[in-house]
């Protein structure tokens, strides 16, 4: 295929056009993936997530910046949610990313999650693939601001930087479940602002008395804006990967993450499916009747929903 | 869940020296509430900026909010290198501070609209839907 030559020679209008046809589902798009395939896996997977505001992007602008200046050849994916009223989506990450725009090779897409869950879209792993395939080495994904139960954006990366502010909360914040359990590698950036160093420590004991694996949870101040510990950062996302390598965790880790968004993205499909056939129906629909009116309660209503969906189950 | 189906993607560019971005911003938002995926640019771009994230995001229309007076050159320069890259594809649209005199001139330039300030935001919206519908 064209499109697959081109882009394996390095052509950004054709990388970006194929990233396209995977937000669009269209079949040549696929059968252009499948043929990259062979050439992707090349780069070092960074995610970025955190609450909005919390200066992702920002933080991928000096990321970049400085990955850059160490030869890295440089692809950022920056999700941002889909209006659930509109369908719409206003993209602003890139305007943070004012200095990485402007340097040669740097490739920034940005992309709306279409209302896939986890905050990421259905259309970020064909990208991370048609980025590697384009010849990046290292990817900056950035996920939609989370809150507390997003994960699919850890199962696309090798080394996930989860980003707080001093004024995230409490201690109790980070015994819920949530956030603080899926970063390698946490930062606390706005750390001019009061209580930085006091959320260091509460975080800093908080993640290692959780961490069952050999790799330390570092925690870092940042301060974004002035480029204050991004040079850290790189050090420690550096040595995450190479931590992954040397304890042959890389491809094992990239397998299960892969399965696990299989997993997610099937049960999307299987919903569409279902929402295709059920959506209209009576028998589905007096279902919501009976509750509404209190024949049945709620529970019992969703366990009929479900038989009548899979009789089978 | 939203199917996979062909979004309208736009991106909201404002070149040059000029500071003014609440009617860009005003647009953007106006757009994505019509349901389509907005990227704006930020301030003070320059063609080959525009043109780049044009690119890269693959949009399907450029628009241009221009308060200067100096729309007719910028508008030229952007189609000029439009063509340069092979992406005239991509429809333009100029909104801002346009004397109505110069709309024709700037329609000569390849322009698929242009909306002066004021124009109401339907028109522009009624204007993308369409025009992506002939695309």
């Amino acid at each position: 295929m064209e499109i697959v030559e081109k882009i394996l020679n390095g052509n950004e209008a054709s990388a970006a056009k194929l990233i396209s046809l995977i937000e669009e589902g269209k079949d040549e798009g696929y059968k252009a993936i499948s043929l990259l395939l062979p050439y992707t896996g090349g780069a070092h997977r960074i995610g970025i997530t955190g609450a909005p505001g919390s200066g992702k992007s920002t933080l991928i602008d000096k990321l970049a910046t400085n990955f850059s200046k160490r030869g890295k050849k440089i692809g950022i994916i920056a999700i941002d949610p889909t209006s659930t009223k509109t369908d719409g989506a206003l993209l602003g990450d890139r305007l943070r990313m004012r200095d990485a725009e402007n340097i040669e090779g740097i490739f920034i897409r940005s992309m709306a999650h279409r209302g896939y869950p986890g905050g990421i879209a259905k259309a970020t792993i064909g990208t991370i693939y048609i980025l590697e395939a384009l010849g990046k080495d290292l990817l900056l994904i950035e996920s939609v601001g989370i809150g507390q139960t997003e994960i699919n954006i850890s199962t696309v990366c090798d080394t996930l930087i989860t980003v707080f502010t001093p004024d995230y909360g409490d201690e109790i914040q980070l015994m819920k479940a949530g956030m603080i359990e899926l970063g390698d590698i946490i930062a606390i950036n706005k750390s001019d602002m009061p209580g930085a160093s006091n959320a260091q420590q509460d975080i800093k004991g908080h993640v290692n008395t959780n961490n069952n694996t050999t790799w330390d949870i570092p925690v870092i101040l940042t301060q974004a804006q002035k480029g204050d510990g991004i040079e850290m950062l790189i050090e420690k996302a550096e040595s995450h990967f190479k931590h992954l390598k040397e304890n042959n965790l890389l491809e094992k880790l990239r397998s299960e993450k892969l399965k696990k968004l299989m997993l997610s993205f099937l049960k999307e499909e299987i919903w569409a499916h279902a929402m295709n056939k059920w959506a209209k129906k009576s028998e589905f629909l007096n279902i919501f009747e009976m509750v509404a009116k209190k024949e049945i309660d709620f529970y019992k209503a969703v366990s009929e929903a479900s038989n009548l969906i899979f009789p089978d189950c | 869940m939203s199917e996979d189906k062909k979004k309208i993607k736009i991106l909201i560019a404002k070149p040059g020296l000029d500071g003014h971005d609440r009617g860009a911003k005003v647009v953007a938002q106006a757009l994505k509430d019509a349901g389509m995926e907005v990227i704006y640019s930020g301030l003070h771009k320059t063609i080959d900026q525009i043109i780049n994230i044009a690119i890269q995001e693959d949009v399907d229309f450029i628009g241009l909010s221009i308060m200067t007076g100096a729309h007719i050159p910028i508008t030229e320069k952007l189609m000029k290198r439009l063509k340069e890259k092979g992406i005239e594809d991509k429809k333009v649209f100029v909104g801002g501070v346009i004397p109505q005199k110069d709309i024709p001139k700037l329609k000569e330039l390849g322009v698929a609209g242009v909306f002066p300030g004021g124009t109401p935001l339907r028109e522009t919206i009624e204007f993308i839907k369409n025009t992506a519908k002939t695309a």
